[in-house]
């Protein structure tokens, strides 16, 4: 009897320490998310001025101003909504930042409201 | 149909979400650092009949008529003849729709000037506090009352300049600048604030000689002139 419960309470204090190992592993991850979610930049949280430059009533191009020499090298990716169709271009942006202007390869009308996708990939 | 905005949205997603796993995080969460999403809504005073966009002058010298069909917007400061412009754009017309929760980057409100006055003025931008109607609103039944320079120049949240002299901001024709209002539909987006839309009056009403900066009106018809409200945001996660 002392035997087995002696080899009881192993088999116990090891389930515990296993169970012990687990919780440290999941926690560390955890914090791993934290961590990666707080180090991520971006290379611009500004204001981006954005301006449909029109042709007989279509968004023919889009500038995209205001962009600060952190995103300098970066492609900018334009795409135009408005509801019905939906085109779109893409540019560098400029060494300093700056202004881009981007061509839509298939102009949208313009309705009471469009919607502009802009999206900076890179530097 | 997925767009192809909404895949590199959702690719900026996948990559964060990969970013979490112990050992890939390093690569994949390099990918996601390069992305910088913003999305804008513009919002256009077309066609004339759109009600997305509601703009009216109320002039002080014809205090009890309306003049929200016009084709012109007016500003002017002048003895007894003030005039006032009140525009709103219904934010709501956004497909998709702005988040609540999204923060607003910039909103800028473009006028397009067609007659500049000969002095630099100031125009000051009043986030309307009371509803108001297209074709009825008047001078004396406007948001803020009849009161010349009221409100107070403290509580306007945004300016622009025009004028023809050398220095002013906006000297010729065309889409004025410089009219920012991010803090006011940043307020609306968040619903902290009732979008009444705008006054824009004269910084100093009741001038000696009359001042007058004439705008292109929904009413036009002309796309390349309407009124424009552009918002710039981001989506909070």
């Amino acid at each position: 009897m002392t035997t087995l419960r002696r080899i009881a309470a192993t088999v116990a204090i090891t389930a515990a320490g296993v169970t012990v190992g687990a919780a440290a592993s999941l926690s560390f991850a955890s914090s791993s998310l934290g961590a990666a979610t707080t180090a991520t930049p971006r290379c611009t949280t500004a204001g981006l001025t954005v301006l449909q430059n029109l042709t007989v009533g279509t968004v023919a191009s889009v500038t995209v101003g205001a962009i600060p020499a952190a995103c300098g090298g970066a492609t900018l990716q334009v795409t135009v909504n408005n509801g019905v169709t939906n085109s779109g271009g893409s540019a560098a942006v400029p060494g300093g930042g700056g202004s881009v202007t981007v061509t839509i390869a298939v102009p949208p009308a313009v309705t009471a409201s469009e919607q502009t996708d802009l999206v900076l990939v890179g530097p | 149909m997925i767009s192809w905005a909404r895949v590199i949205a959702v690719a900026g997603g996948i990559l964060l979400g990969f970013g979490t796993l112990p050992g890939s995080a390093a690569s994949l969460s390099l990918t996601s650092q390069n992305l910088t999403p913003y999305r804008t809504c513009t919002i256009t005073a077309t066609p004339t009949t759109t009600t997305a966009v509601a703009d009216a002058t109320a002039r002080q010298g014809s205090a009890t008529t309306n003049f929200g069909t016009l084709t012109t917007l007016t500003v002017s400061s002048a003895s007894g003849a003030n005039q006032r412009i009140h525009l709103r754009f219904d934010l709501t017309v956004c497909s998709p729709a702005i988040p609540a929760t999204a923060i607003v980057r910039l909103a800028t409100l473009r006028l397009y000037m067609t007659a500049v006055p000969a002095a630099c003025r100031v125009l000051d931008l009043f986030p309307s506090t009371a509803t108001w109607g297209e074709t009825t609103l008047t001078w004396n039944n406007q948001p803020f009352g009849a009161t010349i320079n009221n409100p107070p120049t403290g509580s306007r949240t945004g300016t622009f300049n025009v004028g023809t002299p050398a220095g002013c901001q906006n000297q010729a024709a065309g889409y004025v600048t410089g009219a920012t209002v991010t803090s006011d539909v940043a307020s609306f987006v968040a619903g902290s604030v009732t979008n009444f839309g705008w006054m824009i009056r004269d910084d100093t009403e009741g001038s000696a000689t009359t001042r007058t900066a004439t705008f292109s009106a929904k009413e036009l018809g002309t796309v390349a002139q309407e009124p424009q409200l552009v918002v710039t945001y981001v989506r909070v996660p």
